[in-house]
């Protein structure tokens, strides 16, 4: 970023005559200071980042008016009292220490009452943060810091502003953008830290994650959130440096604290692009940082590494250097923030450089969706326009030797093209997965089970519509498993069986395939009980014969789970025929195993992309259709003799022995079709589920890959068109929605209601 | 212009001054805020869709998106439109039901010019009586001798969605 900067002294100076003024409007009547004491906090985070390349004393004085400042808009009024006398004095020090640096003189010494900060105890200055409650309301007395985190008390929560006032939007966006994925490295990293608490390369990426976090917030001007992460960043550097073990107390506010900022970025998001008025939120910040107070009040570490903490070792804690974005937006602070960013530059490649275990090494870059599917669409139109330049050259006459070299070379290319930019849309599942690793145990601890989750296949890349899409039903089936299908440990052990229950997620390509499976060893599925369930409801007769796995089948019907079955865990009255629906929907499958007592498996086959599939292309008067090939079961020409007709059931197809409803495609699509009679035309036969139509079209032209391009929501809720597909030749043809037409209501001769 | 109104306007000016994109539908001149017009196009081979209003012509294909095509001269009502050879296509960007935007076309005989309109050029809508639809007209500019129609694309994207 290339600014005019003014040397750090001189900027050093401007805002000491700022703070010098906001000094002035510190209010001491009401908590924190009133709106003076956030300023001021936020004046001495760019000061800090002024006097980077200070002479120590002025550093070191900085350091500690920051210190004391950062509790500001919580502190009690004595405390803003004796503080803002020493503010007094230290801004004269200051102005006169930056005026001798400035001129390159010697500085002045530092006052001795300067060198301890109001109101600190013996003990660290977070202690001072400990006692206050975070508003004056009617109880105004200092209670001891719970002992757990309690989250649900509201005296423990505060309203935070989301959205600053003359918030650039742009810089929120890529605020709230970084923020997820931060957050993200973060529950990752402490679910590893469960485990092996003292895994220093995690801490490590968890303590940076905060880190920048904070730098971010600081940017942002969110005194709040800023704090919070300046506290867990604190809790975490002590646990960095082996002063203090991270146990679950400590793991849960480390937690809670994620999930604060998890709620204000979303909200905040929403809130930029208007799609939510509100102004604040009620989080819990006060509670988690009474919290991180106690349980630092409670670790052995000495004094002096808390005192430390806040400034990270290598460098000087730049404000705007950890929150440099990668997309390199200029931030909106002064100049000398900027400058310092060059000696806290490692905060900016720190998540790709020290933590392998976590992230895959290697850059990445963010990327626009729209650009990326605008880029899969013209290389969609390179592919026909180069086809059209085979096909125009090779009609006219064969091309000579080094047109056909060339042209070779051009399709070579041009495939590869695709491929690739096919390749751009696959995403591995491990981000969905990891989200299940949270989700685990969340549930578990809430059910009183003791549930593992194994992970296999998280490299298994699928197409970024595909993982949105099976999100949902994993969720599902997870909370299902655990709710229903894991026994609770004592019962386990009663069985015979470990204590900890498994749940086990894998994922694989399988034939064109892509292969999700959910495996639990809990008590399986009892195909005596589904069938009584499944006769209880009516789905089935008492007489009904039914293998094993047609009865396993019985749970995905619709209605087969009922208020009684749905705890307030596993649905909002959501049964497995709608996972079934969502799977289908993006044209998967899914299937059911079980060994009563021993678990269940549920097997998930998805295809690799939804943007392309294989079409039939047919022809219906001068318009051409694609009738996707999986619904296809077979085509054929009938006679004469095929066809029936039934008064007011309409016309119907023999095909080898079984009769098919037929709809003629001329009238349904608005298309005068060649065929008048259907043995002048090609009848079709799709399916849907167990049913099956014939679909009477002129002309079959071929088979051909297609990709798949929304209509639009000019056409929503018009059925019978899943989409468009852009031809060979350019031109749109229209994709039929064969489960819709197979489930028309036949009419009259044929014509479809 | 054409003085068989009552006079009194219909509703209040809402057509901002700015810049306009003159075109022609019959023998008619109109207008679009030049911002929602993305570009324009000849008038090329259109997929019909089943079982929509005679004004939705059906989709494009332009340069691998497939896009929506009204005919704007069927919306209004205009008699008998012909497919000549100065038929195009003006592409536009109009608001996506959940945020954001999508492509839109619009078929039209003829396209004139980009015009700007000051404040004083702008004048309410007259009252036509019953016989024409006001909903997608925002105002009409002075224009020369003559006078431009401006119209809302957006209310007329949104009109698409409500059952005919």
């Amino acid at each position: 970023m290339t600014v005019e900067s003014p040397p750090p002294a001189a900027a050093a100076r401007r805002l000491l005559q700022q703070i010098g003024l906001e000094m002035a409007f510190l209010d001491l009547a009401s908590p924190g200071g009133g709106s003076a004491g956030a300023v001021l906090a936020g004046l001495l985070m760019e000061l800090e980042s002024a006097v980077a390349l200070a002479p120590e004393p002025i550093k070191r004085l900085t350091a500690k008016a920051r210190e004391c400042t950062t509790p500001l808009p919580a502190a009690m009024p004595d405390f803003i009292l004796s503080l803002a006398d020493w503010l007094s004095d230290w801004h004269a020090w200051m102005e006169e220490a930056v005026a001798s640096w400035e001129r390159g003189l010697q500085l002045p010494s530092v006052p001795q009452p300067l060198e301890t900060i109001p109101g600190a105890t013996a003990s660290t200055p977070v202690t001072a943060v400990a006692a206050p409650p975070p508003r004056p309301g009617p109880d105004a007395s200092v209670s001891a810091p719970p002992r757990r985190l309690v989250l649900d008390d509201p005296a423990g929560h505060q309203d935070v502003t989301v959205l600053p006032q003359e918030a650039d939007p742009e810089l929120v966006r890529l605020f709230c953008a970084e923020s997820h994925d931060l957050l993200r490295d973060v529950e990752q990293g402490v679910l590893v830290l469960e485990g092996t608490p003292n895994d220093p390369d995690t801490l490590a990426t968890v303590f940076r994650a905060f880190h920048t976090l904070k730098g971010n917030a600081a940017v942002m001007k969110l005194a709040d959130l800023h704090r919070l992460a300046h506290e867990v960043e604190s809790l975490l550097d002590a646990a960095r440096r082996g002063g203090r073990s991270l146990d679950r107390d400590a793991i849960d506010v480390i937690l809670a604290a994620a999930d604060c900022f998890t709620r204000f970025v979303t909200e905040m998001a929403r809130q930029v692009e208007g799609l939510s008025p509100g102004q604040s939120l009620s989080l819990p910040v006060p509670a988690i940082l009474a919290a991180v107070a106690h349980l630092l009040a409670a670790a052995p570490a000495p004094e002096a590494a808390r005192g430390q903490a806040p400034t990270p070792p290598p460098a000087p804690r730049s404000a705007v250097g950890a929150g440099e974005p990668a997309a390199a937006t200029p931030p909106p602070s002064p100049a000398p923030a900027a400058r310092a960013t060059e000696p806290t530059a490692s905060a900016g490649p720190a998540p790709a450089a020290a933590s392998a275990p976590l992230t895959t090494a290697g850059t990445s870059i963010r990327v626009d969706t729209h650009k990326l599917d605008g880029l899969i669409d013209l290389v969609g139109e390179l592919v026909i326009a180069q086809s059209m330049v085979v096909q125009g050259t090779t009609a006219e006459r064969p091309p000579d030797e080094h047109l056909a070299r060339a042209l070779a070379r051009l399709r070579g290319i041009t495939s590869d093209l695709q491929r690739t930019a096919m390749g751009l849309r696959m995403v591995p599942i491990r981000g969905t997965f990891q989200k299940m690793a949270r989700l685990v145990r969340d549930t578990a601890a809430e059910l009183g089970k003791d549930v593992r989750l194994v992970l296999e296949g998280e490299d298994t890349e699928l197409d970024r519509t595909v993982i949105e899409q099976i999100g949902d039903p994993l969720v599902h089936m997870i909370r299902n498993a655990i709710d229903h299908g894991l026994e609770p440990p004592a019962t386990r052990t009663t069985a015979g069986k470990p204590p900890t229950g498994t749940i086990r997620l894998s994922a694989f390509h399988q034939g064109g395939f892509v292969v999700v499976r959910i495996t639990d060893d809990g008590r399986g599925l009892d195909p005596a009980r589904i069938r009584g369930k499944a006769i209880e409801r009516g789905l089935i007769g008492p007489d009904t014969v039914l293998d094993d796995r047609e009865t396993l089948d019985l749970i995905f019907a619709a209605g087969f789970s009922t208020a009684e079955q749905v705890t307030g865990l596993s649905g909002r009255g959501v049964g497995m025929d709608v996972v079934r629906r969502n799977i289908e929907g993006i044209r998967g499958k899914i299937e059911i195993d079980s060994v009563t007592g021993a678990g269940t498996t549920f097997t998930m086959y998805m295809p690799l992309t939804l943007a392309i599939i294989e079409g039939l292309l047919v022809a219906v008067g001068d318009q051409r259709f694609v009738v996707p090939t999986l619904s296809v079961r077979e085509s054929l020409r009938p006679l004469p003799g095929d066809i029936t007709t039934v008064h007011g059931r309409g016309e119907l197809v023999n095909v080898r022995g079984r009769l098919v409803p037929l709809l003629r495609m001329g009238p349904h699509v608005g298309v005068a079709a060649r065929a008048t009679s259907p043995a002048d035309g090609i009848v079709v036969v799709v399916e849907a589920g167990q049913e099956c139509r014939g679909l009477l079209v002129d002309h079959l032209l071929g088979k051909q890959e297609v990709v798949i391009k929304s209509l639009g929501e000019t056409f929503a809720g018009r059925h019978g068109f899943a989409g468009a597909a852009i031809l060979g030749d350019g031109r749109v043809g229209l994709i039929l929605d064969t489960n819709a037409l197979v489930r028309l209501k036949p009419t009259i001769a044929g014509s479809a209601a | 212009m054409n003085t068989s109104t009552t006079g009194q306007p219909v509703g209040p000016l809402t057509a901002q001054p700015g810049k306009y994109l003159t075109f022609t539908l019959g023998r008619e001149r109109y207008g679009l805020p030049v911002l929602v017009v993305r570009e324009i196009i000849r008038l090329c081979p259109i997929t019909p869709v089943a079982s929509m209003p005679p004004h939705v012509r059906g989709v494009i294909n332009l340069r691998g998106k497939v896009i929506p095509v009204v005919d704007l001269r069927i919306r209004f009502g205009l008699p008998d439109p012909v497919d000549h050879d100065r038929t195009c296509i003006v592409i536009t960007q109009v608001a996506a039901a959940g945020g954001g935007s999508r492509p839109y076309g619009a078929i039209v005989d003829g396209v004139e010019e980009v015009a700007a309109y000051a404040a004083d050029d702008l004048v309410p809508t007259p009252d036509f009586g019953t016989s024409i639809d006001t909903r997608f007209i925002t105002g009409m500019a002075r224009s020369g001798a003559g006078v431009v129609t401006l119209i809302d694309l957006e209310a007329i994207a949104r009109a698409d969605r409500e059952p005919t």
